[in-house]
């Protein structure tokens, strides 16, 4: 019997996948030869779901690889490495931050931190870890505290890839999040090696215009009334609210210049929640050298949100993507991730890689010793046989071309590529 | 300079003969700046040593919490917002003050960090940065002079040469302003951000090639703290300044025209990632009023080092905490 639940995701094949691997991206061997099948599924309202990746009939990338090759090009031959954020990562994945649920803390982030490890993809840490779960010194050293992930980790990743984004928010601030692990000599090796990078939250994927929001114990609150809104008794729990920040572009610019005064030897990552302004968020992120901006499309998430916000405020993905539109920087997605579709259609549309939040939960879940290996061994394959499909072997060269928005009123006007 | 790689333990420290001479020489400079800033109608105040905030400071140097009666306090990073909340009282104040910042790891190798240092920390109300870079090189001048009228024998045990300071002396320090010194370290092959702050390298650098002491000015925003006066007629750029010792010995000070309006004070708090509610007695006493004003904080170890020249600057402490090393 599990214990986490997702009743607005795909969970079962989720955890189809954290228990079969690649054989998962097929049907059933034994329905074989047995059932029809077909698309299901309506549209969600984010464009993203209704878009269709279109493979060409002519491929002239793929004549270059089969040059390259001196021979046929399989989808084995697409090389999924990519640099997410001035890390390098053997795909276009990443494990997104988990915040300071339940959920996402103690043994499901311990477990997702080791397999990310092991995967060698880069893994975020979620705002409000540190004030609420902890930093894991000596005296303080809850399950899932922030340096216990950080060891998971690193003890498990190979040289040469990966990395480690510690985001904070305003309201983390005042615990100091960035000057602690800057500062920490256990986090020297991916400090030295590269891989370290600070995320600056600007905004909450699920609940955006708000601060974080998580229910915690009665007898936790008062340690946190000082720093938290805490206005709402939920059963024996207290709501507990962050502030959101406020933003200007001067403040956004100037906020990502200061970082990059103050912590000269990480990367800069910035996280923007899908407000309406997305696009020139993210121009004003890259413009004051962001290395990574991500965007969260509201999608839900670990933490609490309200049931109003969840599903009518803020853009989806898809609209944030195209307001974000033609870049130069590395922009990374999230939000709903879990399958090669929707994440081959958010890199057609400029994303540089893809987060897996809740998917990545489910996955450890449903096995936690190698559940997130195996949803992403299913998800690489499929990453391959949509790029290879597309006639392309590298993520980074899929482009707008490559797919079709359904109820556009001006024909598609075919462009000759060959 | 004399030669020290880290310090020795805390015996061979106090009881050696080069930590003599240089104590004894920091508390003349001590005696001096007292003298000097005493006789310019400057108030001595004590510093605070604990506060609900501190100088959030920057280059991620992390403050120390203390468990005020369940309350998380600070140990003071600088008392910069007591020094402009001093001049409700006083018009022209100075602390001589500790503080206590934990350093990256990384500086340990700068020779010129430590985690507890002090600073003479000095604010006048109605001044410019023109009127305090004055006040500084007045008393820089002053302090040198003295040292090498009243401290020869110090100086020549510690095998420093008066004539370092032949230039000082005559009290024409240089000016250059951030986008100049940006200009000249990338004409040198060093790679320096226009945006960032001088990098220890780069500031080491400048620092090696000036026979004098000399003033940076104008820092762009995104380097320093929300308390640097943004210039109305330059925006972007803080009415603010380091001054550099010459032979590499690096930065001695910093020091501005202070932000004291409100909402700027707001604003800039944001700009700098930090939440303004944390600053809530501060900006209660801005929102009523505070002095228009500029000041500085030159570092107490870091002008001995200079002065007594000095490999590093624990030798100028008499019970050195360099940044990660544990020690009594």
């Amino acid at each position: 019997m599990n214990a986490l639940r997702a009743p607005c995701f795909p969970e079962d094949a989720i955890r189809l996948r954290a228990r079969t691997g690649a054989g998962a991206a097929f049907p059933a061997a034994e329905e074989y030869g047995a059932t029809l099948f077909g698309a299901a599924g309506g549209p969600s309202g984010d464009r993203l779901d209704s878009l269709r990746l279109v493979p060409p009939v002519f491929v002239p990338q793929r004549l270059a690889k089969l040059i390259e090759l001196g021979r046929e090009p399989m989808p084995d031959d697409v090389d999924l490495g990519t640099e997410i954020g001035g890390f390098s990562a053997p795909l276009p994945v990443y494990l997104s931050a988990f915040g300071s649920t339940q959920v996402g803390s103690g043994d499901h982030g311990l477990a997702a931190s080791r397999q990310a490890g092991r995967l060698g993809i880069p893994m975020v840490i979620g705002e409000n870890v540190v004030p609420v779960n902890g930093y894991g010194r000596a005296e303080d050293n809850p399950r899932g505290a922030l340096l216990e992930r950080v060891e998971a980790y690193a003890a498990e990743l190979p040289d040469g890839c990966g990395g480690v984004a510690v985001q904070q928010s305003t309201q983390d601030a005042d615990a100091e999040v960035w000057n602690l692990v800057y500062s920490d000599p256990s986090v020297g090796p991916l400090l030295d090696s590269g891989r370290l990078a600070f995320e600056l939250k600007v905004g909450q994927g699920a609940k955006p215009g708000l601060g974080g929001m998580t229910l915690v114990p009665a007898g936790s609150s008062a340690a946190l009334a000082e720093l938290y809104s805490l206005g709402l008794a939920l059963g024996e729990r207290t709501l507990r609210c962050a502030n959101p920040g406020t933003f200007t572009q001067e403040i956004l610019r100037q906020q990502i210049r200061f970082m990059r005064n103050n912590f000269p030897r990480v990367r800069c990552w910035v996280k923007i929640h899908p407000g309406r302004d997305v696009g020139t968020a993210a121009a004003v992120a890259w413009a004051a050298g962001a290395d990574a901006v991500t965007v969260d499309g509201a999608e839900g998430g670990t933490g609490w949100a309200p049931t109003s916000f969840l599903d009518t405020v803020g853009l989806p993905l898809g609209e944030c993507l195209t307001r974000i539109g033609d870049h130069d920087g590395c922009l990374l997605a999230s939000g709903r991730m879990w399958e090669g579709t929707r994440a081959v259609k958010a890199i057609a549309l400029g994303a540089r890689a893809v987060g897996l939040g809740r998917a990545a939960l489910l996955a450890v879940d449903e096995d936690p010793g190698s559940g997130l290996l195996r949803l992403a061994e299913c998800l690489a394959l499929e990453l391959r046989l949509l790029i290879s499909a597309l006639g392309q072997y590298r993520p980074d060269t899929v482009g707008a071309d490559d797919v079709w928005w359904p109820g556009t009123d001006a024909p598609t006007r075919e462009r000759v590529t060959s | 300079m004399v030669q020290h790689d880290t310090p020795p333990g805390p015996r061979a420290h106090l009881s050696s003969a080069v930590t003599g001479q240089v104590l004894r020489l920091q508390h003349l400079l001590l005696t001096e700046v007292r003298s000097f800033l005493c006789a310019q109608g400057f108030i001595e105040l004590l510093p605070p040593v604990i506060g609900p905030v501190t100088d959030p400071g920057g280059r991620g140097s992390k403050q120390v919490d203390i468990d005020f009666y369940g309350h998380r306090y600070k140990l003071m990073t600088s008392a910069i917002l007591y020094k402009q909340a001093s001049l409700l009282a006083f018009d022209k104040i100075f602390y001589i003050a500790p503080n206590v910042r934990l350093e990256p790891p990384e500086t340990t190798s700068t020779s010129r960090h430590l985690a507890e240092f002090h600073q003479i920390d000095v604010e006048v109300a109605g001044a410019s940065r023109e009127d305090v870079l004055a006040l500084l090189e007045h008393l820089l001048v002053h302090l040198v002079r003295r040292v090498v009228a009243d401290g020869a024998e110090h100086l020549e045990r510690l095998g420093r040469d008066a004539g370092a300071f032949t230039e000082l002396l005559q009290g024409r320090f240089g000016r250059m302003s951030h986008a100049a010194a940006v200009a000249t370290l990338r004409e040198l092959g060093h790679e320096q951000s226009a945006d960032a702050e001088i990098n220890w390298a780069g500031e080491a650098m400048l620092s090696a090639k000036s026979a004098r002491p000399f003033f940076v000015t104008g820092y762009p925003k995104g380097s320093r703290g929300f308390y640097d006066r943004e210039d109305p007629a330059l925006p972007g750029s803080l009415r603010n300044f380091d001054l550099i010792a010459p032979e590499g010995y690096g930065e001695l000070c910093s020091g501005s025209e202070r932000e004291f309006d409100y909402a700027r004070l707001v604003t800039r708090m944001r700009e700098t990632g930090e939440n303004p509610a944390k600053y809530a007695w501060y900006l209660d006493l801005a929102r009523e009023g505070i002095p228009a004003s500029s000041g500085f904080g030159l570092g107490l170890e870091r002008l001995t080092r200079y002065v007594a020249g000095l490999d590093a600057v624990w030798q100028a402490s008499a019970y050195p905490k360099l940044p990660g090393v544990v020690s009594p």
